[in-house]
């Protein structure tokens, strides 16, 4: 990993992903990923489509229909592929989804306060009433720019493609994980949206903090600055470097890099 | 067994029921259903013959339950009403909502609570609802309830009325049937919310077997809720039948979460030009359970409306069946149906069954339907245990989303919060409770 900043050298990884082998049915998606995250930093995976980008991203969210081939992953230490998705997101690892679900007939805030507390509870806090927890919750609205009457509505249920973006913000926000990935949270928003979005996610960068980006262009890296860079292709990282890299695929597109790709 | 050894089997109950009916006939109250009557509906009955299994519109309902019951003979009563000295017998009654007048049925027969004072309540004027009901041949079980009511009431409203019936169960009806029996009559303009709510449980299997008639006069609207929580010894048949006359409204939202199993049988008859039903029902299964409606809508005037919506969870071994047959007259133009019947199934035994059946004698008629049944969706259920919920809540969770649109539709705020209470408490989370939107 010579993109990695010196800085971090010393700190252990929060997010270790070692030789990760994923199927997906009878074909392989990932093929030997590694990749070591440290607390502090903002990494960026790109990649054309089809490249395993989104996989990598639900293989660690632990959604069910992937096959673990061979690899490890550790979050803070632990295995995190022996836990279920309820319990790596109580450890502190948020998947922002590129497509969020609409449920109708599920309110927001119950969502939202449920999130809260169980994450709370895992850390041996107190779960918050409704009154602190409304606090909290109208802190992050105002950043996102996201209108109180959300929370009584049904999640996601009815929103345009960019509210839905923000409400995956705002449900960032106020679960403040440990690690975000963040799935082409960027793809379909327009400028404003976009720069919303980008604020979001940099008022949650911490020392104590990771954020994974993973997006097709690097325009929304032009405002969340990432540290690092990973091109992916073909189920592999190919190329990683710092944010210069990005800007060099949006110049040169990606076919190089696949070229390049080894295997 | 040979064919004819299964047709003597099959044909037991309504034996058992046409011969009991003759011993004890002649002591029937002659004011609630006169002997006539009775005698008619026990022809019938005999004619239609015991529902069976082969029949389309029975395929679905638990007979067998029927057949488990020792006899069809109501209790008999006491000297000061049902409900005197054996109160203790009663389960506890949900408290009464403000505003709405109770009518109370113990067994079958009215306590001697006073009747809604906008109505005039009474037995002995069942033939003035136009004649009796004539029960389809899917809803034949009515006819029990003609042969062999004890008691009856019959509600005239006029101007506006909340009414709250409540349908109770005893420990004295244990293997033995009992057959509340309410006529509601609308005047025209009349605006009434009716709540029907069946509770209570014997402690042996027990039939009970309800029939509501509603008339609703031109311009009338009535609101029902219907919402059956009964214990698990109960057999449940369940006959409605209604007019809706012109620009009448009637609106049914029915809960059925109770009893051992449910058939309902319901015909509306939608008569007037303008005249509309809209129908939401939820019904959740457990352990096995049976609930089984049938539902028809005929449209025999023009612009008449219906709107169908059923959602029903069935968990281990229960079975749901919903089948909703609109059928629309060569006189209705303009008419507009819409069905929407969704079941989910979780368990692994379970079974729903949902037949939307559109039957259109005319053009210029505007009808849709959609049926589906499957499983809670996967991308829902990662969805929310991404966000750390446990896997039982988020499950219940999208059960609630699930059945949301028709709790949603209890426009009476106490009262939907009891339904969901009580909806909370067979799908075993009552966390959930206020997650609706």
């Amino acid at each position: 990993m010579s993109a990695q900043p010196a800085s971090a050298l010393a700190a252990k990884p929060l997010l270790q992903i070692s030789d990760l082998h994923v199927k997906a049915g009878e074909q392989p998606v990932l093929r030997g990923i590694s990749l070591a995250v440290r607390t502090g930093e903002v990494h960026a995976i790109m990649g054309p489509n089809g490249s395993g980008k989104s996989t990598l991203a639900h293989v660690l969210a632990g959604r069910p229909g992937y096959e673990i081939v061979s690899g490890s992953v550790s979050f803070e230490g632990r295995d995190l592929l022996a836990l279920a998705p309820e319990a790596r997101a109580r450890a502190g690892l948020f998947l922002g989804f590129q497509y969020p679900v609409e449920i109708p007939g599920v309110n927001n805030a119950y969502l939202l306060k449920a999130a809260l507390n169980a994450a709370r509870r895992e850390r041996g806090l107190p779960e918050l009433d409704a009154f602190e927890f409304l606090a909290l919750v109208r802190r992050q609205m105002g950043l996102m720019r996201i209108d109180e009457s959300f929370l009584g509505r049904g999640v996601n249920e009815g929103f345009s493609g960019g509210e839905k973006k923000r409400n995956e913000i705002l449900q960032m926000l106020v679960l403040e994980p440990k690690l975000a990935l963040l799935d082409e949270t960027d793809s379909g928003l327009d400028i404003d949206a976009l720069k919303v979005v980008a604020d979001g996610v940099n008022s949650l960068r911490a020392p104590s903090r990771a954020i994974v980006l993973i997006t097709h262009y690097q325009r929304l890296l032009d405002y969340v600055v990432p540290d690092c860079v990973h091109v992916l292709a073909r189920g592999r990282i190919a190329l990683s470097g710092d944010r210069t890299l990005a800007l060099e695929l949006e110049r040169r597109g990606y076919d190089w890099v696949a070229d390049a790709a080894p295997g | 067994m040979s064919a004819a050894a299964q047709a003597t089997v099959r044909d037991q109950p309504l034996e058992r029921a046409l011969r009991e009916f003759d011993t004890a006939a002649a002591r029937l109250p002659e004011t609630v259903v006169s002997l006539a009557a009775r005698r008619r509906a026990a022809e019938r009955l005999g004619k239609l013959g015991w529902p069976s299994v082969r029949d389309e519109q029975w395929r679905y309902a638990n007979l067998r339950a029927l057949e488990r019951i020792a006899t069809f003979l109501p209790p008999a009563r006491t000297d000061n009403g049902a409900a005197g000295g054996q109160a203790a017998a009663l389960p506890a009654l949900p408290a009464p909502l403000p505003g709405f007048q109770r009518l109370i049925f113990v067994d079958g027969v009215r306590t001697a609570a006073a009747p809604p004072a906008a109505a005039t309540a009474g037995a002995g004027v069942v033939g003035a609802l136009a004649g009796e009901p004539g029960w389809a041949p899917e809803q034949r079980l009515g006819l029990l309830g003609e042969m062999f009511a004890q008691d009856g009431a019959v509600l005239q409203i006029a101007g506006e009325a909340q009414v709250e019936l409540l349908f109770v169960v005893s420990a004295r009806a244990a293997r033995a049937a009992v057959y509340p029996r309410v006529q509601l009559q609308l005047a025209p303009g009349a605006n009434v919310t009716l709540i029907e709510r069946h509770l209570g449980t014997a402690d042996a299997p027990a039939l009970v077997c309800a029939t509501v008639t509603a008339e609703l006069a031109r311009g009338s609207q009535l609101q029902h809720y219907r919402l059956q929580q009964y214990g698990p010894d109960i057999v449940f048949s369940d006959s409605l039948s209604a007019r809706v006359q012109q620009d009448a409204s009637y609106r049914v939202r029915q809960i059925v979460i109770g009893a051992d199993s449910t058939r309902t049988s319901a015909d509306v008859r939608l008569a007037g030009r303008g005249a509309a039903v809209n129908w939401q029902a939820i019904a959740v299964g457990r352990a096995g359970q049976v609930h089984d409606t049938t539902l028809k809508v005929e449209h025999a005037a023009a612009g008449t409306h219906t709107e169908e919506v059923f959602r029903g969870i069935a968990d281990e071994r229960s079975r749901l069946a919903f089948s909703g047959h609109v059928l629309i007259q060569p006189g209705a133009a303009g008419a507009q149906a819409r069905q929407s019947l969704r079941g989910l199934i979780e368990g692994a035994g379970a079974e729903i069954d949902l037949r939307p059946r559109l039957e259109i004698h005319t053009d210029e008629v505007s009808a849709q339907h959609g049926a589906t049944t499957g499983r809670l969706d996967e991308n829902l259920l990662f969805y929310l245990l991404s966000r750390g919920l446990d896997r039982a809540t988020a499950r219940a969770l999208l059960k609630w989303a699930f059945l949301g649109d028709v709790l949603r539709a209890i426009e009476l705020p106490s009262l939907r919060e009891q339904a969901e209470r009580s909806t909370a408490g067979v799908l075993q989370d009552v966390l959930a409770v206020g997650a609706l939107t």
